[in-house]
Order: C-alpha cells, then structure tokens, then sequence
C-alpha cells in the first residue's frame, strides 16, 4: 500500500501504530475517567471567573515595554527573511533546507506548546505585527496622525482565520504532494508562499488595523493564540498577569469563527494523522478512481486529499453539532446558537492533545535538525557553518518506540479529561440547576469518547 | 430523580457497547492490516521477505534480495521487519548504478553496475524507516523496527 507517495516532507523516521493491548487500555482509561466525572459534577461554577491578577510592574515593563517588543518584533522579522532567504536560495532537498522545518514544525508545532505553557508569546515575535506597528508608527510621526482604517466587520469574527487555518495545512500537507517521491511542499514553494502571505496580511492590517487583524484574522495569532487561553499568563491592559489555568478559554470562543477554528485545528490534525493509516485505502480507491476517470496523478492525488480534509472538517463539526443538539434538548437549555459557541473552548484541549499525539515525535527529532546544521547552513548548501554544527545530525535513538506511545495516549487522555472539566463546568454556569447540567453533558461526554477514542484508533493504525 | 438514574444507566450502557464496539473494532483493524503485511510480504516472486525471522538450519541466514529493475523494485516496496537488537540483513540487486539508503539509520552502501549491496546492520533504532535508491529517490522497501 505504498503506491501513493503521501509522505511528510521531512521525516527519515515514522512512528509505529500503537499496539492493540495500549489501545485498549487508553478506551478503557477515557471510559473509567468519563463515568466518574458523571458522579463527581460540582454545583458552581469554577472556571468562570478568571481571577486574573497583574505580575509586578518591573516584570510588565520589562516584557511589554518598547525596548523588548523592538528586540523581539527585529527578531521575527528577521527570522522570516531567513526563511524566505533560505528557501528561495537554498536546496530544494527539504530536510536540508533551514525554511521548511522551520515553518512547519518549530514555528507551527512549537508555539502552540509555548502558547499553552507561557501565554501568548508569538504575540511579540509576530514579524507582519512588527512590521505593521513600524510602519504605522512612521506614517503618523510624519502625517502627525494615525493612519484611517476601516471598521472590521465583526459579523466576519474569526473567520479569515478558520479559512487561512485550512489553507495553511492544504498547502502543507496536500499541494506539496508531488511527483512519484515523497516529497511534500518544495521550499522554493513555502518561500514563494510566505512572501505572498506576508503581503495579504501587511494588506489587511493597513485596511483594518494591526491589533485587529491580529485577533480576528492572521493565522498565526489566532490559531497560537487560541492555545494560549487554556494556561496561567496573560496579558490585559498592557500589564502581565497570572490567571486560573484555563479559566481563559472560556470567553474566547464567544468571537463568531471561532468554533470554525477549533473544529479546523481537530480536522486537519485528523486528517494528516488518518491519511497514512485509517484513510488510506479508501483515498487510494478514490484516487484510483480519478485516475480512471482521466485525472493526472498530481491532481488526482489533491483532489483526494482535498476531498478527506473536508470530509474530517465535515465529521468532526458533525459529532460537535449532534452534542450540541442533544444538549438543545434538556430543559432550560439555552438557545442553539449559544450551545454551539459556548462549549467550543471544551474542545481545545483536544485539539492541542491531538496535537502532541500526532506531532510529538517529529517535533523531537526535527528540532535537532533545527538547532544544529539547519541553523549552521540554512541553505543546505553545505557552504556555511555558522556555529560548527553543519555536520550534526538527528539522533533518533533518543526516543523509544514505548515512550513515544506513553505521550500519544497520555496526551489523548490527559486532554479528555481537561476537555471534561470544562464542558462540565460551562453546562453549570448555563443550566444553573447542577442537575439539568449533568443530564445535558451526558451529550458532550459522547462528543469528547468519540474524539479521543477517535484519536486513539488513528494512532492505532498509523502507517501500517 | 428515578428517572435520571435510569437514564443514567442507559446513557452507560450506551457508551459501554460503543467502547466495545471501538476496542473491538481497534484490534480487529489490528489484525487485519497485520494479515494483510503478511500477505504483501509473501507476495513478491523472489522470495522471503521475512528476513529477519527466518530461521535457518545451518547457521546461515537466508537473506533477502530486494531485486531492481530499471529503477523499480521487482515485486513492490519489500517490507523488512525486525524486533529491537536483532541484526538487520538484506541485499539489493540492481541493473543500474545507485546507492542504497536507509533512512533514520543514515546507512548507505554503493552498487555497482548489475550488481548487489548487502546491507547488514543492529536494528537498535524503533520506528518506520524507507529505504530507498539515493540516486533515483524510489523507496525500495519499508524496514519496521518493532521495540
């Protein structure tokens, strides 16, 4: 079953399946751990109220003041022109080309994980976010005012996002496909592709304003900044401070779009993990299929990727929507669409599960790449080696087959069980009555056992 | 509240039988995509594909030959499969000049012009590996280390 060459552009290495027995156990553990939630429900709400409150002024001050922010905003700027740099310059081998890794696994993995751990911290190294205040700030030093924008429509909320999420990953995981090797994404492509995102965005933050598009529209910031809400440090008002863990989430979703966001997040991630594993036949029918019917292999081979990356969207916002709608039934539910967003931060703690189950491997081996001879010759071309490391390379002994399945199934459940809590705990500050709560999250524990459950079966037959 | 415990159970009961039903169906895939390597591996007309499983009477291994032709490996990707801390062997036969190379391992060996390579290494490395031609870029076979 190796005949369609859908591969991840950089690994050497795959992970195993989980074993059957490992399998199980992550199903029974998810079960066990839902039906004592059941039993254990609390009467009032705890995570409503995010009792956030300011770090010291210095530490403020020395994070968010100009200086710092100039520091970081040169550094992401300057990191982005590495990366256009290196992929418009350098091989076209993509394991040895700096942009790709950089790109796709320590900018697009890592900063999630950062953004769960620290806050927002993509927020300060946004380099467009960088660029635009520059820009801004230099157009009214010599105009002597701000420059005019238009009102963001907020009926659009964060749907630039959701779409530009989905983009992002079709161009990642199913434009790259190309030829008979497996090779995804050239970089040369992912360079052509940042400069032109580079100028959608700039484009968009002189129409609307920097901080708005930041919020409702770049990928980045959105998509990092969504993680951010589920950990402790947050910024409000110019100041830092600590809040209740994941106590965050529970507003963000409220933006139109946002559920788009998360659902994005799950399915894509779905997507990618099922296409080497649960999906492949089937996508190898299709794509046979389309052969037949006189389709090249290239686009053959999109279209079928295409078409299971909607379908996942499609599956996943449908398990959503049925627990959302068995929820509508309980009394004193609240109405439909206030179901349907107030419970979408429940599923980031699932999506960023998925996440680590999907990624976590690749992100350990690829960062040795990055840190040692991606970053001494970023061009690949073996002419540099700016810290002595060009001739480094990944150590794939460093993870066991047996701690890689520990984190895939830990994270799945840990996930679960955080996911849970929150929906548990949104039902109480809606319902009111604690009983009617937990009548109406038996709906939302479906939801969450089929998403994890799911989540596990993918990893069950990855690769095989 | 008699009627929210009952509903209770049946909501249990209910995800009961669909976790069953997911474990289930979990091993069962299990199984079927391990029959269906072992059908693929005994497919190939040059011979045995489990390499590293065979046992052999006279202290000799039989070792198995990846044969290519204009490029393309005879018979499909071969599948190589080995438990942690054996020792991995194969031969590639080719018709043309090239290089084999196992990824991961980053082991690589040259083939002369209608000639063969064997490859023979500690399988000390967990994971799914390619194994393909350098020059060509054809995956040639798929070496699964099992822990």
């Amino acid at each position: 079953m190796n005949l369609l060459p859908y591969a991840h552009a950089l690994v050497a290495r795959q992970d195993l399946p989980i074993p059957a027995w490992l399998f199980a156990w992550g199903a029974s553990i998810v079960l066990i751990v839902s039906f004592f939630a059941l039993s254990v429900g609390w009467r009032k709400p705890r995570f409503e109220d995010e009792n956030w409150r300011p770090l010291g002024a210095g530490v403020s001050r020395a994070l968010l003041g100009w200086p710092a922010q100039v520091l970081c905003g040169a550094i992401g700027v300057f990191l982005l022109g590495v990366a256009i740099y290196s992929g418009l310059r350098g091989t076209e081998a993509p394991d040895r080309n700096f942009t790709l890794t950089f790109i796709f696994v320590t900018v697009w993995l890592g900063f999630p994980l950062f953004s769960v751990v620290f806050g927002n911290v993509f927020r300060p190294f946004n380099p467009w976010r960088a660029i635009g205040r520059a820009v801004g700030g230099g157009f009214a030093a010599i105009a002597g005012q701000p420059a005019a924008r238009l009102e963001y429509p907020e009926r659009l909320g964060r749907w630039p996002a959701a779409i530009g999420l989905l983009a992002f990953v079709w161009l990642e995981i199913v434009y790259g496909v190309s030829g008979g090797v497996a090779v995804g994404l050239s970089p040369h492509s992912a360079a052509i592709a940042a400069i032109v995102y580079s100028t959608y965005t700039l484009a968009m933050m002189g129409l609307f304003g920097v901080e708005k598009w930041c919020e409702r529209g770049e990928i980045f910031s959105v998509y990092f900044g969504m993680f951010a809400q589920l950990g402790s440090f947050g910024a409000r008002g110019g100041r830092l401070g600590v809040r209740k863990p994941l106590a965050a989430a529970g507003r963000w979703a409220a933006v139109p779009g946002s559920v788009a966001v998360v659902l994005a997040s799950i399915a894509t991630t779905s997507f990618d993990g099922g296409q080497e594993g649960v999906f492949q036949s089937s996508m190898f029918d299709t794509f046979e299929w389309l052969i037949d019917a006189g389709f090249e292999a290239t686009a053959s081979r999109r279209i079928t990727s295409t078409l299971f990356m909607l379908l996942c969207l499609a599956g996943v916002a449908l398990i959503y929507w049925a627990g959302v709608r068995g929820m509508a039934t309980v009394r004193g539910a609240p109405p439909l669409r206030k179901l349907w967003t107030g419970f979408a931060h429940t599923l980031i703690p699932i999506a960023f599960a998925y996440l680590v189950a999907h990624y976590f491997s690749l992100f350990v081996y690829q960062e040795q790449a990055q840190f040692t001879y991606l970053l001494s010759d970023p061009l690949g071309t073996t002419t540099t080696d700016l810290f002595g490391t060009a001739s480094a390379g990944v150590d794939y002994r460093l993870l066991s087959a047996n701690a890689i399945w520990y984190v895939q199934v830990g994270a799945l459940v840990v996930g679960h069980v955080i996911a849970l809590t929150l929906a548990h705990d949104r039902a109480v500050a809606y319902w009111g009555d604690y009983r009617q709560a937990a009548r109406s999250q038996y709906w939302m524990l479906a939801v969450m056992v089929a998403f994890t459950c799911f989540g596990l079966y993918l990893l069950s037959v990855a690769n095989s | 509240m008699r009627s929210m415990a009952g509903r209770a159970t049946i909501v249990a009961l209910v995800l009961a039988v669909a976790a069953t039903g997911l474990v289930a169906c979990g091993s069962d895939d299990d199984e079927t995509t391990s029959a269906t390597t072992t059908t693929e591996t005994t497919a190939p007309a040059n011979g045995s594909s489990q390499s590293g499983k065979q046992p052999t009477g006279d202290g000799k291994p039989a070792i198995e030959t990846i044969v290519v032709r204009n490029g393309e490996p005879v018979g499909g990707i071969a599948e190589l499969e080995y438990d942690a801390g054996e020792q991995v062997r194969f031969r590639v036969a080719s018709d043309e000049a090239d290089e084999v190379h196992v990824h991961g391992y980053d082991i690589g060996e040259e083939i002369p012009v209608g000639g063969t390579a064997t490859l023979s290494f500690p399988a000390d490395i967990e994971g799914i590996f390619e194994v393909e031609l350098h020059g060509s870029e054809k995956q040639i076979a798929e070496l699964r280390v099992n822990p």
